[in-house]
Protein backbone atom coordinates (compact mmCIF):
# COMPACT_ATOMS: atom_id res chain seq x y z
CA UNK A 1 0.00 0.00 0.00
CA UNK A 2 1.48 3.25 -1.35
CA UNK A 3 1.53 5.34 2.25
CA UNK A 4 3.03 8.45 3.69
CA UNK A 5 6.31 8.32 5.15
CA UNK A 6 4.60 9.36 8.67
CA UNK A 7 1.66 7.79 8.51
CA UNK A 8 4.05 4.22 7.68
CA UNK A 9 6.08 5.63 10.93
CA UNK A 10 2.98 6.46 13.15
CA UNK A 11 1.29 3.14 12.28
CA UNK A 12 3.94 1.27 13.28
CA UNK A 13 4.36 3.35 16.52
CA UNK A 14 0.67 2.71 16.91
CA UNK A 15 1.34 -0.97 17.54
CA UNK A 16 4.55 -0.66 19.79
CA UNK A 17 2.56 1.68 21.79
CA UNK A 18 0.09 -1.57 22.27
CA UNK A 19 2.49 -3.15 24.61
CA UNK A 20 4.18 -0.31 26.40
CA UNK A 21 2.90 2.47 28.18
CA UNK A 22 6.02 4.16 28.14
CA UNK A 23 5.71 5.63 24.18
CA UNK A 24 4.82 9.33 24.41
CA UNK A 25 3.51 11.56 21.16
CA UNK A 26 4.42 15.41 21.97
CA UNK A 27 2.83 17.22 19.04
CA UNK A 28 3.66 20.51 18.72
CA UNK A 29 0.39 21.36 16.64
CA UNK A 30 1.15 18.77 14.09
CA UNK A 31 -0.90 15.50 12.78
CA UNK A 32 -1.22 13.02 10.30
CA UNK A 33 -3.93 10.65 9.40
CA UNK A 34 -2.65 7.61 11.28
CA UNK A 35 -2.32 9.90 14.66
CA UNK A 36 -5.89 10.05 15.03
CA UNK A 37 -6.42 6.30 16.33
CA UNK A 38 -3.26 6.72 18.57
CA UNK A 39 -5.22 9.85 19.92
CA UNK A 40 -8.26 7.77 19.97
CA UNK A 41 -6.97 4.82 21.77
CA UNK A 42 -4.12 6.26 23.86
CA UNK A 43 -5.44 9.67 24.98
CA UNK A 44 -2.72 9.30 28.37
CA UNK A 45 0.38 8.71 25.78
CA UNK A 46 -0.31 11.76 23.48
CA UNK A 47 0.38 15.60 23.98
CA UNK A 48 -0.33 18.48 21.79
CA UNK A 49 1.24 21.03 23.30
CA UNK A 50 0.32 23.49 20.74
CA UNK A 51 2.50 25.58 18.86
CA UNK A 52 5.35 25.79 20.91
CA UNK A 53 8.53 23.76 19.90
CA UNK A 54 10.72 24.94 22.72
CA UNK A 55 8.21 23.63 25.27
CA UNK A 56 7.90 20.53 23.10
CA UNK A 57 11.39 19.41 23.55
CA UNK A 58 11.67 20.55 27.23
CA UNK A 59 8.50 18.52 27.63
CA UNK A 60 10.08 15.08 26.25
CA UNK A 61 13.31 16.02 28.32
CA UNK A 62 11.20 15.83 31.19
CA UNK A 63 9.14 13.05 30.29
CA UNK A 64 12.73 11.06 29.19
CA UNK A 65 13.68 11.87 32.60
CA UNK A 66 11.07 10.33 34.21
CA UNK A 67 11.29 7.21 32.14
CA UNK A 68 9.02 7.86 29.34
CA UNK A 69 10.08 7.36 25.96
CA UNK A 70 9.09 10.59 24.24
CA UNK A 71 8.69 11.35 20.47
CA UNK A 72 8.46 15.03 19.58
CA UNK A 73 6.64 15.81 16.47
CA UNK A 74 6.16 18.89 14.17
CA UNK A 75 7.39 20.22 10.55
CA UNK A 76 11.13 19.48 10.29
CA UNK A 77 12.10 23.17 10.26
CA UNK A 78 10.44 24.19 13.45
CA UNK A 79 10.82 21.32 15.72
CA UNK A 80 15.27 21.44 15.24
CA UNK A 81 16.27 24.60 14.85
CA UNK A 82 13.25 26.89 16.94
CA UNK A 83 14.64 24.91 19.65
CA UNK A 84 17.98 23.91 19.02
CA UNK A 85 19.57 24.73 21.80
CA UNK A 86 17.30 22.69 24.03
CA UNK A 87 17.94 19.52 21.89
CA UNK A 88 21.53 20.71 22.37
CA UNK A 89 21.81 20.53 25.92
CA UNK A 90 18.87 18.13 26.95
CA UNK A 91 18.37 14.86 24.85
CA UNK A 92 21.97 15.21 23.44
CA UNK A 93 24.02 16.54 25.85
CA UNK A 94 22.27 14.40 28.87
CA UNK A 95 21.89 11.64 26.04
CA UNK A 96 18.18 11.15 26.93
CA UNK A 97 15.68 8.46 24.91
CA UNK A 98 13.56 11.36 23.13
CA UNK A 99 13.12 11.00 19.66
CA UNK A 100 12.92 14.14 17.43
CA UNK A 101 10.59 13.49 14.26
CA UNK A 102 10.31 16.00 11.71
CA UNK A 103 8.47 15.71 8.31
CA UNK A 104 9.50 18.41 5.87
CA UNK A 105 12.66 17.37 4.39
CA UNK A 106 14.18 19.31 2.15
CA UNK A 107 11.94 21.78 -0.40
CA UNK A 108 8.92 18.80 -0.22
CA UNK A 109 6.71 21.71 1.24
CA UNK A 110 7.73 23.33 -2.06
CA UNK A 111 4.43 25.89 -1.86
CA UNK A 112 5.22 26.81 1.21
CA UNK A 113 8.73 28.85 0.54
CA UNK A 114 11.56 29.13 3.12
CA UNK A 115 9.72 28.68 6.18
CA UNK A 116 9.10 25.72 5.63
CA UNK A 117 12.25 24.41 4.29
CA UNK A 118 14.44 22.27 5.69
CA UNK A 119 17.98 22.42 4.28
CA UNK A 120 20.41 23.16 7.02
CA UNK A 121 19.10 20.13 9.23
CA UNK A 122 21.58 17.76 7.99
CA UNK A 123 24.57 19.87 8.29
CA UNK A 124 23.20 21.46 11.57
CA UNK A 125 22.18 18.25 13.88
CA UNK A 126 25.09 15.97 12.79
CA UNK A 127 27.21 17.73 14.98
CA UNK A 128 25.35 17.04 18.21
CA UNK A 129 26.72 14.75 20.49
CA UNK A 130 25.00 10.92 21.10
CA UNK A 131 22.57 12.30 18.32
CA UNK A 132 21.51 9.43 15.71
CA UNK A 133 19.76 11.16 12.19
CA UNK A 134 17.69 8.87 9.97
CA UNK A 135 16.82 10.59 6.83
CA UNK A 136 14.37 8.34 5.61
CA UNK A 137 14.68 7.01 1.92
CA UNK A 138 10.74 5.64 1.60
CA UNK A 139 8.10 4.85 3.30
CA UNK A 140 9.14 1.42 4.42
CA UNK A 141 12.65 3.04 6.46
CA UNK A 142 9.66 4.98 8.31
CA UNK A 143 8.05 2.19 9.04
CA UNK A 144 11.44 0.37 10.79
CA UNK A 145 12.77 4.13 12.10
CA UNK A 146 9.57 3.57 14.45
CA UNK A 147 11.03 0.36 16.03
CA UNK A 148 14.73 2.22 15.95
CA UNK A 149 12.76 4.90 17.99
CA UNK A 150 11.28 2.57 20.38
CA UNK A 151 14.19 0.06 20.63
CA UNK A 152 17.72 1.74 20.70
CA UNK A 153 18.60 4.27 23.48
CA UNK A 154 19.66 7.60 23.41
CA UNK A 155 18.47 10.66 21.19
CA UNK A 156 17.46 10.13 17.89
CA UNK A 157 16.00 12.68 14.84
CA UNK A 158 13.97 11.20 11.62
CA UNK A 159 13.65 12.97 9.71
CA UNK A 160 10.31 12.27 6.71
CA UNK A 161 10.01 13.98 3.19
CA UNK A 162 6.20 14.60 2.55
CA UNK A 163 6.18 12.65 -0.62
CA UNK A 164 5.17 9.51 -0.86
CA UNK A 165 8.67 7.12 -1.96
CA UNK A 166 8.26 3.76 -1.72
CA UNK A 167 9.44 0.52 -3.11
CA UNK A 168 13.21 1.36 -2.67
CA UNK A 169 13.88 -0.79 1.34
CA UNK A 170 12.25 -3.90 2.52
CA UNK A 171 13.07 -5.96 4.92
CA UNK A 172 15.03 -5.36 8.17
CA UNK A 173 16.48 -1.60 8.04
CA UNK A 174 20.50 -2.07 9.46
CA UNK A 175 20.88 1.41 10.95
CA UNK A 176 23.63 0.55 12.71
CA UNK A 177 25.58 0.55 9.14
CA UNK A 178 23.87 3.87 7.91
CA UNK A 179 24.07 3.37 4.16
CA UNK A 180 23.50 0.76 1.55
CA UNK A 181 24.19 0.27 -2.04
CA UNK A 182 20.87 -0.14 -4.57
CA UNK A 183 23.01 -1.08 -7.24
CA UNK A 184 25.88 -3.20 -7.91
CA UNK A 185 29.15 -1.32 -6.88
CA UNK A 186 30.47 0.93 -9.65
CA UNK A 187 33.69 3.11 -10.55
CA UNK A 188 31.73 5.71 -10.70
CA UNK A 189 28.80 6.40 -7.62
CA UNK A 190 26.49 8.78 -6.64
CA UNK A 191 25.99 8.70 -3.19
CA UNK A 192 22.82 10.28 -2.21
CA UNK A 193 20.43 10.70 0.69
CA UNK A 194 16.55 11.01 1.54
CA UNK A 195 14.37 11.96 -1.76
CA UNK A 196 17.55 12.29 -3.85
CA UNK A 197 18.03 8.39 -3.73
CA UNK A 198 14.61 7.82 -5.63
CA UNK A 199 15.97 11.01 -7.64
CA UNK A 200 19.50 8.86 -8.33
CA UNK A 201 17.27 6.02 -9.41
CA UNK A 202 15.09 7.35 -11.80
CA UNK A 203 18.43 9.10 -13.20
CA UNK A 204 19.78 5.54 -13.57
CA UNK A 205 16.64 3.79 -15.17
CA UNK A 206 16.11 6.92 -17.88
CA UNK A 207 19.50 8.24 -18.37
CA UNK A 208 22.58 6.56 -21.16
CA UNK A 209 24.72 6.66 -18.14
CA UNK A 210 26.35 4.46 -15.89
CA UNK A 211 27.02 4.45 -12.56
CA UNK A 212 26.24 2.79 -9.06
CA UNK A 213 24.25 4.73 -6.40
CA UNK A 214 24.83 4.35 -2.90
CA UNK A 215 22.56 5.74 0.09
CA UNK A 216 22.95 7.43 3.56
CA UNK A 217 20.22 6.90 5.15
CA UNK A 218 22.01 7.13 8.66
CA UNK A 219 24.06 10.08 10.50
CA UNK A 220 26.69 9.27 11.65
CA UNK A 221 27.61 5.94 9.97
CA UNK A 222 29.20 3.02 10.11
CA UNK A 223 32.77 4.55 8.76
CA UNK A 224 34.94 1.37 9.33
CA UNK A 225 32.68 -0.34 7.39
CA UNK A 226 31.98 2.57 4.64
CA UNK A 227 35.67 2.83 4.16
CA UNK A 228 36.21 -1.18 3.19
CA UNK A 229 33.38 -0.13 0.86
CA UNK A 230 34.80 2.57 -1.03
CA UNK A 231 37.37 0.25 -2.13
CA UNK A 232 38.12 0.83 -5.84
CA UNK A 233 35.74 3.93 -6.09
CA UNK A 234 37.34 6.30 -8.61
CA UNK A 235 34.77 9.19 -8.71
CA UNK A 236 31.73 10.02 -6.37
CA UNK A 237 29.08 12.67 -6.53
CA UNK A 238 27.51 13.44 -3.85
CA UNK A 239 23.71 14.01 -4.32
CA UNK A 240 21.18 15.77 -1.63
CA UNK A 241 18.17 18.38 -1.48
CA UNK A 242 19.89 20.40 1.19
CA UNK A 243 22.64 23.23 1.71
CA UNK A 244 26.35 22.44 0.59
CA UNK A 245 27.73 23.79 3.61
CA UNK A 246 28.01 20.73 5.74
CA UNK A 247 25.53 18.63 4.21
CA UNK A 248 26.03 14.70 3.06
CA UNK A 249 28.54 15.93 0.41
CA UNK A 250 30.83 17.36 3.51
CA UNK A 251 30.04 14.52 5.92
CA UNK A 252 31.45 12.26 2.93
CA UNK A 253 34.44 14.54 2.19
CA UNK A 254 35.29 14.16 6.11
CA UNK A 255 35.16 10.61 6.10
CA UNK A 256 37.51 10.14 2.74
CA UNK A 257 40.25 13.05 4.70
CA UNK A 258 40.12 11.30 7.55
CA UNK A 259 40.93 8.25 6.31
CA UNK A 260 43.38 9.74 3.67
CA UNK A 261 41.55 8.28 1.01
CA UNK A 262 42.16 10.11 -2.69
CA UNK A 263 38.61 10.15 -4.26
CA UNK A 264 37.51 13.50 -5.88
CA UNK A 265 34.42 14.31 -4.88
CA UNK A 266 31.66 16.55 -6.89
CA UNK A 267 28.63 18.08 -4.45
CA UNK A 268 25.51 18.55 -5.88
CA UNK A 269 23.35 20.20 -3.21
CA UNK A 270 20.96 23.47 -3.60
CA UNK A 271 23.30 26.54 -3.72
CA UNK A 272 21.32 28.70 -0.63
CA UNK A 273 23.97 30.55 -0.17
CA UNK A 274 23.16 33.90 -1.82
CA UNK A 275 19.52 33.87 -0.05
CA UNK A 276 16.15 31.92 0.03
CA UNK A 277 14.35 33.58 -3.18
CA UNK A 278 14.57 30.49 -5.22
CA UNK A 279 12.42 28.94 -2.29
CA UNK A 280 9.66 31.17 -3.75
CA UNK A 281 9.87 29.38 -7.26
CA UNK A 282 6.44 27.73 -7.98
CA UNK A 283 5.02 25.32 -9.56
CA UNK A 284 6.69 22.49 -7.60
CA UNK A 285 9.98 20.64 -6.21
CA UNK A 286 11.65 20.76 -9.07
CA UNK A 287 11.66 24.63 -10.39
CA UNK A 288 12.62 25.28 -6.48
CA UNK A 289 16.18 22.66 -7.04
CA UNK A 290 16.06 24.11 -10.74
CA UNK A 291 16.66 27.80 -8.87
CA UNK A 292 19.28 26.63 -6.66
CA UNK A 293 20.95 24.92 -9.45
CA UNK A 294 19.97 21.29 -9.39
CA UNK A 295 17.05 20.94 -11.18
CA UNK A 296 17.65 17.58 -13.34
CA UNK A 297 19.30 19.00 -16.02
CA UNK A 298 21.48 20.17 -13.97
CA UNK A 299 22.03 17.14 -12.04
CA UNK A 300 22.54 14.92 -15.61
CA UNK A 301 25.29 17.69 -17.04
CA UNK A 302 27.19 17.18 -13.72
CA UNK A 303 27.14 13.11 -13.78
CA UNK A 304 27.67 13.00 -17.57
CA UNK A 305 30.96 15.26 -17.35
CA UNK A 306 31.98 14.12 -13.79
CA UNK A 307 31.67 10.10 -14.52
CA UNK A 308 33.72 10.43 -18.25
CA UNK A 309 36.48 12.49 -16.98
CA UNK A 310 39.07 9.06 -16.60
CA UNK B 1 14.31 19.46 60.97
CA UNK B 2 11.36 22.11 60.79
CA UNK B 3 12.19 24.19 63.77
CA UNK B 4 12.76 27.40 62.30
CA UNK B 5 15.53 28.60 64.32
CA UNK B 6 17.12 25.72 63.02
CA UNK B 7 16.50 26.10 59.31
CA UNK B 8 17.67 29.75 59.62
CA UNK B 9 20.89 28.49 61.21
CA UNK B 10 21.31 25.51 58.90
CA UNK B 11 21.00 28.56 55.94
CA UNK B 12 23.58 30.69 57.47
CA UNK B 13 26.13 27.55 57.44
CA UNK B 14 25.09 26.89 53.52
CA UNK B 15 25.70 29.95 52.66
CA UNK B 16 29.44 30.11 54.66
CA UNK B 17 30.03 26.99 52.85
CA UNK B 18 29.06 28.76 49.53
CA UNK B 19 31.15 31.83 50.26
CA UNK B 20 34.21 29.61 51.29
CA UNK B 21 33.90 27.16 48.19
CA UNK B 22 33.53 30.35 45.44
CA UNK B 23 36.45 32.61 47.27
CA UNK B 24 38.80 29.91 46.57
CA UNK B 25 37.62 29.38 43.17
CA UNK B 26 37.43 33.06 42.62
CA UNK B 27 34.16 32.84 41.09
CA UNK B 28 30.81 31.18 41.39
CA UNK B 29 27.60 33.07 41.52
CA UNK B 30 27.38 34.05 45.32
CA UNK B 31 24.46 36.70 44.88
CA UNK B 32 22.04 34.50 42.84
CA UNK B 33 22.76 31.63 45.94
CA UNK B 34 22.04 34.10 48.54
CA UNK B 35 18.99 35.22 47.24
CA UNK B 36 17.30 31.70 47.51
CA UNK B 37 19.05 30.10 50.37
CA UNK B 38 16.51 29.97 52.84
CA UNK B 39 14.46 28.72 49.84
CA UNK B 40 16.42 26.14 49.43
CA UNK B 41 17.32 25.65 53.18
CA UNK B 42 13.49 25.36 53.74
CA UNK B 43 12.99 22.68 50.71
CA UNK B 44 15.75 20.44 51.42
CA UNK B 45 15.70 21.08 55.25
CA UNK B 46 12.14 21.44 55.70
CA UNK B 47 10.55 17.90 55.29
CA UNK B 48 9.16 19.38 52.15
CA UNK B 49 10.91 17.25 49.56
CA UNK B 50 11.38 13.65 49.63
CA UNK B 51 14.73 12.18 48.82
CA UNK B 52 17.32 9.58 49.79
CA UNK B 53 21.50 10.92 49.51
CA UNK B 54 22.80 7.37 49.28
CA UNK B 55 20.22 6.80 46.00
CA UNK B 56 19.40 9.97 43.91
CA UNK B 57 17.56 8.52 41.27
CA UNK B 58 15.07 6.69 44.16
CA UNK B 59 11.53 6.36 42.63
CA UNK B 60 9.97 7.69 45.69
CA UNK B 61 11.94 11.11 45.10
CA UNK B 62 10.58 14.80 44.57
CA UNK B 63 12.30 16.59 41.67
CA UNK B 64 14.06 19.64 42.30
CA UNK B 65 14.60 21.02 39.12
CA UNK B 66 17.23 24.31 39.31
CA UNK B 67 16.24 26.49 36.39
CA UNK B 68 18.46 29.19 37.56
CA UNK B 69 21.52 27.21 37.51
CA UNK B 70 23.53 29.81 38.18
CA UNK B 71 22.76 29.25 42.00
CA UNK B 72 24.33 25.99 41.71
CA UNK B 73 26.81 26.48 44.92
CA UNK B 74 23.78 26.84 47.29
CA UNK B 75 22.48 23.35 45.67
CA UNK B 76 25.91 21.85 45.55
CA UNK B 77 26.35 23.13 49.20
CA UNK B 78 23.04 21.06 49.92
CA UNK B 79 24.04 18.05 48.32
CA UNK B 80 27.56 18.08 50.04
CA UNK B 81 25.91 18.64 53.37
CA UNK B 82 23.31 15.58 52.95
CA UNK B 83 25.64 13.51 51.60
CA UNK B 84 24.65 12.97 47.79
CA UNK B 85 28.11 14.14 46.81
CA UNK B 86 31.50 14.16 49.26
CA UNK B 87 32.09 17.02 50.75
CA UNK B 88 35.99 17.72 49.28
CA UNK B 89 33.95 18.50 46.41
CA UNK B 90 33.71 21.72 47.66
CA UNK B 91 36.90 22.43 48.36
CA UNK B 92 37.95 21.54 44.42
CA UNK B 93 35.11 23.76 43.24
CA UNK B 94 35.64 25.27 39.97
CA UNK B 95 39.59 23.13 40.32
CA UNK B 96 41.56 20.92 38.21
CA UNK B 97 40.38 18.03 39.38
CA UNK B 98 37.05 18.96 40.77
CA UNK B 99 33.71 17.93 39.22
CA UNK B 100 31.68 20.48 40.32
CA UNK B 101 31.90 24.07 39.05
CA UNK B 102 29.87 27.64 37.84
CA UNK B 103 26.95 26.19 36.38
CA UNK B 104 24.68 22.98 37.21
CA UNK B 105 26.10 19.35 35.59
CA UNK B 106 23.65 17.45 35.18
CA UNK B 107 25.24 13.51 36.16
CA UNK B 108 26.31 15.31 39.42
CA UNK B 109 23.74 13.43 42.15
CA UNK B 110 20.96 14.86 42.96
CA UNK B 111 21.38 17.89 40.35
CA UNK B 112 18.66 15.90 37.74
CA UNK B 113 19.28 18.25 34.91
CA UNK B 114 22.35 20.53 33.40
CA UNK B 115 21.74 24.11 33.81
CA UNK B 116 22.77 27.38 32.89
CA UNK B 117 21.26 28.37 30.14
CA UNK B 118 17.92 30.02 31.37
CA UNK B 119 14.58 29.47 30.64
CA UNK B 120 15.06 25.42 30.32
CA UNK B 121 13.84 23.74 33.89
CA UNK B 122 10.29 24.45 33.51
CA UNK B 123 9.27 22.79 30.67
CA UNK B 124 11.25 19.77 31.73
CA UNK B 125 10.31 19.91 35.32
CA UNK B 126 6.54 19.84 33.21
CA UNK B 127 7.67 17.12 31.44
CA UNK B 128 8.23 15.26 34.65
CA UNK B 129 4.78 16.23 36.48
CA UNK B 130 3.10 14.85 33.38
CA UNK B 131 4.97 11.89 33.18
CA UNK B 132 4.12 11.31 37.30
CA UNK B 133 0.56 12.50 37.12
CA UNK B 134 0.04 10.31 34.08
CA UNK B 135 1.23 7.31 36.03
CA UNK B 136 -0.54 8.40 39.21
CA UNK B 137 2.52 8.68 41.27
CA UNK B 138 2.45 11.15 44.27
CA UNK B 139 6.06 12.37 43.60
CA UNK B 140 6.36 16.09 43.56
CA UNK B 141 8.39 18.27 40.72
CA UNK B 142 9.81 21.52 42.49
CA UNK B 143 11.33 24.29 40.14
CA UNK B 144 13.35 27.42 40.84
CA UNK B 145 13.25 30.07 38.26
CA UNK B 146 14.77 33.43 38.41
CA UNK B 147 12.59 36.39 38.25
CA UNK B 148 15.12 38.46 35.13
CA UNK B 149 14.46 34.40 33.87
CA UNK B 150 10.64 35.08 33.56
CA UNK B 151 12.12 37.20 30.19
CA UNK B 152 12.72 34.05 28.43
CA UNK B 153 10.36 33.24 25.82
CA UNK B 154 10.13 29.35 26.47
CA UNK B 155 8.82 30.10 30.01
CA UNK B 156 5.85 31.21 29.36
CA UNK B 157 5.16 28.51 26.71
CA UNK B 158 5.88 25.81 29.21
CA UNK B 159 3.68 28.00 32.12
CA UNK B 160 0.83 27.50 29.55
CA UNK B 161 1.12 24.36 29.35
CA UNK B 162 1.13 23.74 32.66
CA UNK B 163 -1.48 25.80 33.74
CA UNK B 164 -3.81 24.48 30.86
CA UNK B 165 -2.78 21.01 31.75
CA UNK B 166 -3.12 22.14 35.51
CA UNK B 167 -0.21 20.22 36.38
CA UNK B 168 -0.70 20.80 40.56
CA UNK B 169 2.03 18.12 41.61
CA UNK B 170 4.48 20.67 40.48
CA UNK B 171 5.52 23.98 42.10
CA UNK B 172 7.12 26.84 40.51
CA UNK B 173 9.09 28.83 42.63
CA UNK B 174 10.20 32.29 41.45
CA UNK B 175 13.36 34.08 43.23
CA UNK B 176 12.23 37.84 43.21
CA UNK B 177 15.39 39.28 43.68
CA UNK B 178 14.98 42.50 41.32
CA UNK B 179 18.26 42.01 39.62
CA UNK B 180 19.29 40.35 36.16
CA UNK B 181 22.94 40.04 34.89
CA UNK B 182 23.52 43.42 35.13
CA UNK B 183 20.38 45.81 35.43
CA UNK B 184 17.78 46.05 38.32
CA UNK B 185 15.04 44.30 36.60
CA UNK B 186 11.90 46.86 36.86
CA UNK B 187 14.28 49.48 35.70
CA UNK B 188 15.45 48.15 31.89
CA UNK B 189 13.09 44.58 31.12
CA UNK B 190 11.04 44.95 33.49
CA UNK B 191 8.38 41.89 34.14
CA UNK B 192 5.41 43.73 36.24
CA UNK B 193 2.87 42.64 36.94
CA UNK B 194 4.40 39.23 37.91
CA UNK B 195 1.77 37.41 39.96
CA UNK B 196 -1.23 38.51 37.55
CA UNK B 197 0.72 37.00 34.73
CA UNK B 198 1.07 33.70 36.65
CA UNK B 199 -2.34 34.32 37.65
CA UNK B 200 -3.36 34.77 34.10
CA UNK B 201 -1.48 31.71 32.81
CA UNK B 202 -3.45 29.19 35.10
CA UNK B 203 -1.76 29.18 38.48
CA UNK B 204 -2.46 29.47 42.35
CA UNK B 205 -0.27 32.64 43.38
CA UNK B 206 1.52 32.94 46.79
CA UNK B 207 3.74 36.56 47.32
CA UNK B 208 6.01 35.59 50.26
CA UNK B 209 9.07 37.04 51.58
CA UNK B 210 12.03 34.31 50.10
CA UNK B 211 14.14 34.78 52.99
CA UNK B 212 11.67 34.32 55.85
CA UNK B 213 11.11 30.80 56.86
CA UNK B 214 8.45 30.43 58.22
CA UNK B 215 6.20 32.44 55.44
CA UNK B 216 8.41 29.67 53.28
CA UNK B 217 7.13 27.11 55.41
CA UNK B 218 3.52 28.47 55.28
CA UNK B 219 3.45 28.87 51.30
CA UNK B 220 5.17 25.83 50.60
CA UNK B 221 4.89 23.10 53.71
CA UNK B 222 1.68 22.08 52.93
CA UNK B 223 1.50 21.64 49.03
CA UNK B 224 0.91 17.70 49.45
CA UNK B 225 -2.38 18.64 51.18
CA UNK B 226 -3.69 21.31 49.02
CA UNK B 227 -6.71 20.50 47.50
CA UNK B 228 -6.72 22.84 44.40
CA UNK B 229 -6.35 21.75 40.29
CA UNK B 230 -4.74 24.86 39.77
CA UNK B 231 -0.57 24.21 39.88
CA UNK B 232 1.28 26.68 42.27
CA UNK B 233 3.59 29.13 41.53
CA UNK B 234 5.78 30.93 45.14
CA UNK B 235 6.85 34.15 44.08
CA UNK B 236 9.29 34.97 46.95
CA UNK B 237 10.70 38.26 47.28
CA UNK B 238 14.54 38.34 47.94
CA UNK B 239 17.64 40.38 47.71
CA UNK B 240 20.46 38.96 45.20
CA UNK B 241 23.66 38.68 47.61
CA UNK B 242 21.16 38.97 50.71
CA UNK B 243 23.01 38.81 53.68
CA UNK B 244 26.16 40.25 53.15
CA UNK B 245 26.09 44.01 52.51
CA UNK B 246 29.03 45.25 50.65
CA UNK B 247 27.36 42.08 47.76
CA UNK B 248 24.26 43.00 48.59
CA UNK B 249 21.83 44.68 45.37
CA UNK B 250 24.37 45.19 43.75
CA UNK B 251 24.35 44.37 40.06
CA UNK B 252 28.16 43.54 39.28
CA UNK B 253 28.24 41.57 41.76
CA UNK B 254 26.53 38.27 39.48
CA UNK B 255 29.17 35.90 38.70
CA UNK B 256 31.72 37.25 41.18
CA UNK B 257 33.06 35.75 44.25
CA UNK B 258 34.10 37.61 47.31
CA UNK B 259 37.64 38.49 47.63
CA UNK B 260 39.74 36.16 50.10
CA UNK B 261 41.11 39.41 52.24
CA UNK B 262 37.18 39.88 52.61
CA UNK B 263 36.18 36.65 52.79
CA UNK B 264 35.87 36.55 57.16
CA UNK B 265 33.99 39.44 56.84
CA UNK B 266 31.63 37.77 54.56
CA UNK B 267 31.33 34.71 57.12
CA UNK B 268 30.90 37.29 59.99
CA UNK B 269 27.77 38.91 59.02
CA UNK B 270 26.10 35.75 57.63
CA UNK B 271 26.88 34.40 61.37
CA UNK B 272 24.82 37.70 62.20
CA UNK B 273 21.50 36.84 60.20
CA UNK B 274 20.12 38.33 57.52
CA UNK B 275 17.42 40.70 57.40
CA UNK B 276 13.88 40.14 56.42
Amino acid sequence: MRQAMRDAYWDRIYELAKNDRDIVIVSADFGAPSLDKFRRDFPNQYINTGISEQNAVLLATGLALAGKKPIAYAITQFITLRCFEQIRIYPCGMDLPVTIVGVGAGACYWESGSTHHSFEQLSIMRTLPNLETVNCTDCHMAKEAADFTVHASGPKFIQMDREVIDGIYRGTIDFKKGYSFLTAKNENMVISTGNMTKEAMDILNHAELDFGIMDIYKFPVDTESLKAELEGVKNIITLEEGAREGGLGSYILEILSDYEIRIPVHRIALNTYDGYAASYNYGGREEIRKGYGMGRKDILRVIGKEFARQ
Amino acid sequence: MKDIKELEKKARELKEMVVRMTTKAGTGHVTSSFSCAELMTALYYGDILRYRPDDCKWEGRDYFILSKGHANPILYAILADLGFIDKKELDLFCQPGGKIGVLLRGDIPGAEITSGSLGCGLGIAAGIAQALKSDRKPNYVFCMLGDAECREGAVWESAMYIGYAQLNNLVTIIDRNYLGATHFVEEEAGIEPIDDKWEAFGFDVRHINGHDIGEIMEAVGDVRCIKSKKPLAIIADTVKGNGVSFIENIPFMHGVAVKPERMEEAIEEIGKGSKL
